[in-house]
């Protein structure tokens, strides 16, 4: 590719603005969720034992956005694999189908605790958990592709 | 993002146009994303001090995190896209120029660092305020400057 050195900065960039949206969104989740202080512990056990009641509205007005957001978001950086010589197609196909599910798992994880199917947030958490984990597991990728 | 590897864009019209009217409507997004902080904060200081910290005298209440960090969030993801398709295109088309790696730069970091600005001013003090104004109209113009010299570029040979 022409001029490869200067395309590295909107990259390297755009590894830290989605660390930074990553960051801001568990923020948001965890304060849905009654996070008053800096006492996240106590907040993710409550959130494991009781989440906070949702409406079906609510869970729609979360998840549409988010479906967009979250589906272009790894399709933007996963599709910088495709330049990658350090790491296999293969294996960056294998984590952005992963990821690319987990996301999906993460955003519909809210749906059984509404309709009373489950009573317990961990599933949620866990999905939530999982997908910031295979994210930076991604972004890393693309980072020591740099 | 295949426009990264086109080798000559004079002579693809298609691609020429779409990038002339991507770069129009990022320009009037990035204008239009500047009124849209001025609804929600204030469209002066005072208003934006009002918004953060609330003011006792004219029973105005201080945003909430909640909705500070939503705007946070989703400017975050906005910047991104705006500002990865704009400087893209600005380092195929003037990627021979030196200014062109520095100005990439700036208008990226200042995207990224504005919204965290005003998470800081949120927290701690109104001298932060100043410094995510300055911060924030600086990117947007520098933004929309980089989006105007595409469109001369790609029009006016």
């Amino acid at each position: 590719m022409k001029h490869l050195k200067l395309y590295h900065i909107p990259i390297a960039y755009m590894l830290l603005y989605v660390v930074a949206i990553l960051l801001t969104g568990v923020w948001l989740f965890l304060l849905s969720q009654g996070l008053a202080s800096s006492d996240i512990l106590s907040t993710l056990i409550h959130i494991a034992n009781a989440p906070e009641a949702k409406s079906l509205h609510n869970f729609i007005e979360v998840a549409t956005p988010h479906m967009f957001a979250i589906g272009t978001l790894i399709f933007v950086v996963a599709h910088f694999m495709l330049f990658s010589t350090k790491v296999s197609q293969k294996f960056s196909l294998r984590i952005s189908i992963t990821l690319f599910i987990v996301a999906l798992l993460n955003i519909v994880a809210y749906l059984p605790i509404i309709f009373g199917l489950v009573v317990s947030g961990w599933v949620k958490l866990l999905d939530l958990g999982v997908f910031v984990l295979l994210f930076l597991v991604l972004l890393g990728m693309v980072a020591f592709s740099l | 993002m295949k426009f990264l590897v086109t080798k000559e864009l004079a002579h693809v019209a298609l691609l020429k146009n779409l990038m002339v009217t991507v770069c129009v409507a990022l320009f009037f997004y990035l204008g239009l994303d500047v009124v849209v902080h001025g609804y929600v904060l204030g469209f002066d200081v005072d208003g934006i001090l009002s918004s953060l910290y609330g003011n006792a005298e004219e029973y105005i209440e201080p945003i909430l995190i909640d909705s500070l960090l939503l705007q946070v969030h989703i400017d975050l993801f906005m910047s991104l896209f705006s500002l990865l398709i704009l400087s893209s295109i600005y380092i195929r088309l003037f990627a021979e120029l030196k200014s062109s790696k520095y100005l990439v730069h700036v208008v990226l970091f200042l995207g990224l660092l504005s919204p965290l600005l005003l998470m800081l001013a949120y927290f701690t003090s109104e001298v932060w305020v100043f410094v995510w104004l300055f911060s924030f109209i600086l990117g947007h113009l520098l933004a929309m400057y980089m989006s105007l010299t595409i469109v001369k570029k790609l029009l006016i040979k």
